[in-house]
């Protein structure tokens, strides 16, 4: 898994755009949360692009999961941008399509 | 149903257990898969499925030895199209009274592995491992 971070500030606060790229698996997920969660902590809206994320298993659904509830704890949100037809899918068996902000 | 009819076949693989060899696990699946030309959707979940039940060893049946240098073995067969997918590792025993998912409604990290497994298989069977395996996962689909 490789990763980009852009950041910018809005009228509404700062917002952290976060590219993952590659296959989000138990491997990884450590990182992963490396990644996202110390801006989710600094009370950011993070935007979680995962258009070049081809595969995630229930480790990666796990830290989506995770990063909602922590955003919603810090009073922000986390936006899941771009998904790839091949993650909804897993997103959806888990049936979190109502649960998670995708957009 | 898959409308090539699939030739009989069986293909296995020994993967070291640990967390890294997910992804050795899938492109062994990926491939095998080709061969058997099973159509992407069907391949995608599939390889979930296999990888969840692979992730179990790696995170449950060696929980308390996470430096092992075990070896797990995935062995997939396709004979009258119907597939059997079968794990084998030497880690703790696994009581199939206490493998199952979180309630699905009840939204917290984890415990998604064994749903996604049994949401995508037909079959999900803990048998004799037989020596020297402790373990002996089996899952079918049909095709």
């Amino acid at each position: 898994m490789t990763y980009k971070v852009t950041e910018e500030a809005l009228a509404h606060g700062n917002v952290c755009t976060i590219f993952l790229d590659g296959e989000i698996d138990m491997d990884v997920v450590e990182k992963a949360k490396e990644v996202i969660f110390p801006h989710i902590d600094a009370g950011k809206e993070v935007h979680l692009n995962l258009s070049q994320v081809q595969y995630m298993d229930s480790s990666g659904i796990s830290v989506l999961i995770e990063s909602h509830q922590k955003a919603l704890e810090k009073n922000t949100k986390v936006i899941i941008k771009d998904v790839s037809k091949s993650v909804l899918k897993v997103i959806m068996m888990a049936k979190l399509e109502q649960i998670l902000n995708l957009e | 149903m898959n409308e090539v009819a699939q030739a009989n076949h069986t293909e296995k693989k020994a993967f070291l257990v640990k967390s890294s060899s997910l992804k050795d696990v899938r492109t062994f699946c990926r491939e095998v898969f080709a061969k058997l030309q099973i159509e992407q959707n069907l391949k995608d979940e599939l390889v979930l499925a296999i990888a969840e039940a692979a992730q179990n060893i790696v995170k449950h049946a060696y929980k308390d030895d996470p430096n092992t240098k075990d070896i797990m073995v995935v062995k997939i067969s396709c004979e009258d199209n119907k597939l059997q997918i079968a794990f084998y590792d030497r880690g703790t025993p696994v009581d199939p009274k206490k493998v199952k998912h979180r309630e699905i409604d009840n939204i917290k990290p984890g415990g998604l592995g064994t749903f996604f497994i049994q949401e995508i298989m037909d079959a999900v069977e803990f048998k004799e491992g037989g020596k020297p395996w402790i373990n002996h996962l089996v899952l079918t689909k049909k095709l």
